[in-house]
């Protein structure tokens, strides 16, 4: 099956000797500046190989990679977030100053790695030690959270344990989709013949069971809130971000961009209803800004799903602006948040310490809401068009259901996104003049990059879905199959 | 080149150059109060290059070539097919017109006030304005929701900022009202855009070319709602009119002027652009509903206003009603019914405009809108009072003024067509006279209940802005003829590019 020419997307082994070479560096000696400085060289270059491999390409599509332009645009979004993520983990006031913590950018390029990995995976095998690679270092960065340390540890457990039950329930999917087909393709089993019909369809639940797990939509969502409250305020961005756009796009290559088989189709549907309408139920009452970020993000999975359901002309554009959107804004948004914490102030996540932000830091605080209408989807940030395009996909599908939870969820979520700002536009109670005024930095340009990014795509977001990518190419791949069969 | 996109986008820039003057004379005197004047000042020039370039676009035009004065044409977004496509007709200029009027009276008589951040304020208050101007000029549906959405932001930050004491509870539910509704209405944008695509085959925004799409009756008339409503929370009509109160209250003056003068007018002008003009069948089929809903508005915001102690809250619900009126004439289906309802449109948002600065000014000087608590202006504020007065007096509906002819053309077009609803609306205008009158009363004829020392009469130059005002009003109620030619909605099929005189005298 695989042949002496292996074909390999170059990003893959660029990461893994960098991580190799950090690793050796780690061990001669430490320093918590080179590491993260090695950390985003080697993502750089990553990312200056992205559209190049090594080897062939096989002709019948039985290797162990892809690359096509959805892998490239997933991998590149993949690694932008990387390094916003270490440029925020960077001089990162919660760390403890007593020891180095030049093991967290490692354990950030290995997720990273991970991520990749599924994201240019053909093959099962390849998915799986991705996501493995990806779920262990999380476990390992979830933990980096000194101040509480019990809240670190308990948050690292029972992303251990859930994300193991999960990786569990996939491998078993892998396994009996193995036992229909015999192969490892990563796609959906096709029953030939005389085997049961309900194999193969064992196998495809199971394995979305995994995905969705990963993914946290509503029904398998409850570790999200927790781990990433637990988790350090960059780390959780991390999990918001990378490890969702790499499972989100796997499901993509997974599935392909077709039409769903009918009981896929229903079991999609309630998935959207429940996440978008869970989601933002559950975060109107939160307290904390990490796990009201941890509530919105699984309502955007649920609006990207919608776009996910319905195949057609403008599919593609709604997801990929839809992932650069939330991408963006919310890596902007967690930015924010890490600029707000400070050893002075560690408790920075709680919503009701950023009471009059708009009077100590108007910069900050008017990026902020920018970044968290653009969540909400109102002009002029890039989140309007992406929501409109999302709406546009289900109006083209006639998916009226959808449609209305999409409405009802939005609203939901524009009163607890409105309800931050109205937090920041509040007078503070007394003068705080041991409020930190000084901001990192690098923190600083990272926000203002985002929030140009943000405003720009708003405003012209033509070039933004102008390379459109033919989401995936395995399904003409697919059909073919389907009809010799 | 046209001059339309620097129609909408000079307030904006305007604004942003106001706030950086704001910014660079905080850093570099220390000394504030003539800082402040600066980003005032140049707020005012941005205004008045604003009237001057209006003023070319209204005159400059002596060979017209068709009923639309300006169209304007750039590709945004080509693989949707949304392009920025701007159109002037006259409805769009009569309304950018009285935008710029009551935006000069918040200039000159409300915005001197604000003293905290004021600079960001003049910022949000002009990109308001873009929002508004870009709303009456869009004829591409996706810029037009744009637009929609982009002037919620800046009014949600004025109230929630500069509003008084439940400011940020009124705020939220303005915009949640107003975004929620707009989210229908983009459902029906997209609804006809696709079937437009559907049938023809183009995917465009454009509404000339959607204006063409072949619809069934049901999903016109599903469509049609989707716009409806989306106008109807705006307007407000009575069902969804529950932010409208709390929004108007709480907002600071010049935000009040805003909202009721310009805010609701554009549920108004999208009510006949879109509703009657895209969906004429669908509206025919409506109507008897619409109608019915508008002499709702009319009566329970007349109603409500008779019993309200707060001023600004009374005005707020005379504004309700008065926008019944509006409903009821656009969906009476008769030219003159729409004539009434612009006519309606351009007075209401002055006189309103006018008392919601009255109710600002008394606000200032005693510190509350309890007319429990103030009584007794005339004596002591006489040039304030007689303003007041006029302007009630507009309110209610005098003949002579602009509100009257706007509200007799539209009880006169809805006789035709149900004599009961007109007849049930004349008691909204027994209800005008009551409630105006109880306000008269008890704030400018009353026994006088406050420290006369407290009252300071509006120096002459506030007052020369409000006879200007007065002055407009008064021409709208004795010669309206002019305004009812000109601000009617352009035909759909023809563009500023043909030529075709479709005018009735």
């Amino acid at each position: 099956m695989i042949g002496h020419d292996v074909f390999l997307p170059t990003p893959l082994p660029v990461l893994c000797v960098g991580i190799t070479v950090m690793l050796a560096a780690t061990a001669w000696r430490r320093s918590v500046d080179r590491s993260f400085l090695s950390g985003m060289v080697t993502l750089l270059l990553a990312l200056a190989f992205v559209g190049h491999h090594t080897g062939t390409a096989p002709d019948n599509g039985d290797s162990l990679f892809i690359q096509d332009r959805w892998t490239n645009y997933t991998a590149i979004l993949i690694m932008l977030s990387s390094m916003c993520i270490l440029l925020m983990s960077w001089r990162d006031g919660t760390h403890d100053r007593t020891t180095l913590v030049d093991e967290y950018p490692l354990l950030c390029m290995l997720g990273a790695l991970g991520a990749l990995t599924m994201v240019f995976s053909a093959n099962y095998m390849p998915f799986f030690l991705g996501l493995e690679i990806l779920g262990i270092s999380l476990m390992g960065l979830v933990t980096f959270r000194h101040r509480p340390v019990m809240q670190g540890c308990e948050a690292a457990m029972k992303y251990l344990i859930l994300s193991g039950v999960s990786s569990a329930i996939l491998l078993f999917g892998v396994g009996l989709a193995y036992g229909v087909t015999g192969s490892l393709r990563f796609m959906p089993p096709i029953t030939t013949g005389d085997v049961s019909p309900a194999l193969p369809v064992a196998a495809t639940v199971m394995i979305l069971i995994g995905m969705f797990f990963k993914l946290s939509v509503v029904p398998f969502h409850m570790w999200l809130l927790d781990v990433m409250e637990g988790a350090p305020v960059p780390v959780a961005a991390f999990l918001a971000v990378v490890s969702k756009i790499a499972i989100f796009s796997a499901l993509v290559r997974y599935f392909g961009t077709g039409d769903q088989p009918p009981f896929l189709n229903d079991i999609l549907y309630v998935v959207i209803i429940l996440t978008i309408i869970g989601g933002n139920l559950l975060a109107l009452r939160q307290t904390s800004f990490t796990r009201l970020l941890a509530c919105s993000s699984i309502a955007h999975v649920g609006y990207l799903l919608i776009a996910f359901l319905c195949p057609g002309r403008l599919q593609s554009g709604a997801i990929t602006v839809y992932l650069a959107a939330y991408t963006a804004s919310t890596l902007g948004v967690f930015a924010i948040v890490t600029a707000m914490i400070t050893p002075e102030r560690p408790d920075g996540t709680v919503i009701a310490q950023w009471k009059g932000l708009f009077f100590s830091h108007p910069f900050l605080a008017s990026a902020m809401s920018l970044m968290l209408l653009s969540l909400a989807g109102i002009p002029p940030g890039i989140g309007f068009f992406a929501k409109f395009e999302i709406a546009a996909t289900g109006v083209e599908h006639q998916r009226n259901l959808l449609l209305g939870v999409l409405i009802i969820g939005s609203i939901i979520g524009l009163y607890y996104y409105l309800n931050i700002i109205r937090v920041m536009m509040t007078a503070p109670p007394l003068p705080s003049a041991s409020l930190n005024r000084h901001v990192r930095p690098e923190l600083m340009a990272l926000v203002i990059v985002l929030t140009v990014i943000v405003v720009i795509g708003g405003l012209f977001p033509a070039r933004a879905i102008h390379p459109l990518l033919p989401v995936s190419p395995v399904v003409p791949a697919m059909q073919n199959e389907m009809t010799m069969h | 080149m046209s001059p339309l996109p620097a129609l909408v986008l000079l307030p904006i820039m305007g604004g942003g150059l106001a706030w950086l003057t704001e910014r660079i004379q905080l850093h570099t005197a220390t000394t504030s109060p003539p800082s402040r004047n600066a980003s005032w000042w140049m707020m005012l020039a941005t205004l008045i290059v604003e009237t001057l370039l209006l003023a070319g676009i209204t005159f400059g035009h002596p060979t017209r070539t068709g009923p639309w004065l300006e169209h304007f044409s750039m590709p945004w977004i080509p693989t949707m097919g949304i392009a920025v496509r701007l159109d002037l007709d006259g409805l769009s200029l009569s309304l950018i017109w009285l935008s710029l009027i009551l935006c000069f009276l918040c200039a000159c008589l409300a915005t001197r006030q604000v003293t905290v951040k004021s600079g960001a304020f003049y910022f949000l208050f002009l990109m308001t304005l873009t929002g508004i101007i870009g709303t009456f000029v869009a004829t591409d549906l996706f810029l037009f929701f744009f637009f929609w959405e982009l002037m919620l932001v800046p009014m949600f930050v004025l109230i929630a900022v500069w509003g008084h004491e439940d400011r940020q509870r009124a705020a939220l539910k303005f915009f949640m009202f107003t975004q929620g509704s707009g989210l229908l209405m983009l459902l029906s944008i997209l609804g006809l855009v696709i079937t437009h695509d559907r049938e023809t085959g183009v995917l465009t925004f454009d509404y000339f070319a959607l204006a063409q799409t072949p619809l069934s009756p049901t999903l016109s008339m599903l469509l049609m709602l989707g716009f409806f409503i989306a106008f109807a929370v705006k307007l407000p009509v009575v069902p969804v009119h529950v932010w409208l109160p709390d929004a108007h209250t709480q907002a600071p003056t010049a935000a009040s002027v805003l909202l009721a003068g310009i805010l609701l007018k554009t549920g108004g002008y999208g009510m006949i652009r879109f509703n009657v003009m895209l969906f004429p069948d669908a509206a025919i089929h409506f109507a008897p509903i619409a109608m019915g809903l508008g002499v709702v508005g009319v009566l329970y915001g007349a109603w409500l206003s008779c019993a309200q102690n707060d001023i600004k809250r009374l005005i707020a619900y005379s504004s309700i009603s008065h926008m019944g009126f509006v409903v009821l004439g656009i969906f009476t289906g008769s030219r003159l019914g729409m004539q009434g309802a612009i006519i309606q449109m351009l007075a209401h948002g002055l006189s309103a405009g006018a008392l919601f600065l009255i109710a600002g000014a008394i606000q200032d000087r005693l510190h509350t809108r309890d007319m429990h608590r103030i009584g007794g202006l005339w004596a002591a504020m006489p040039r304030l009072s007689a303003s007041g007065l006029f302007f009630a007096v507009a309110s209610l509906g005098m003949p002579g003024l602009g509100n009257f002819t706007g509200e007799f053309l539209v009880l006169l077009a809805t006789w035709p067509v149900s004599p009961a609803i007109a007849t049930l609306t004349t008691v909204g205008l027994v209800l005008a006279a009551i409630y105006a009158l109880r306000m008269v009363n008890r704030v400018f004829l009353a026994a006088p209940r406050v420290d006369p020392l407290l009252l300071k009469d509006l120096p002459a130059r506030q007052t020369a802005v409000f006879a200007c005002v007065m002055i407009f009003l008064v021409v709208l109620g004795l010669y309206p003829q002019p305004f009812m030619i000109f601000s009617g909605p352009s035909p759909l099929s023809v563009t500023a590019t043909t030529s075709r005189e479709d005018h009735a005298p």
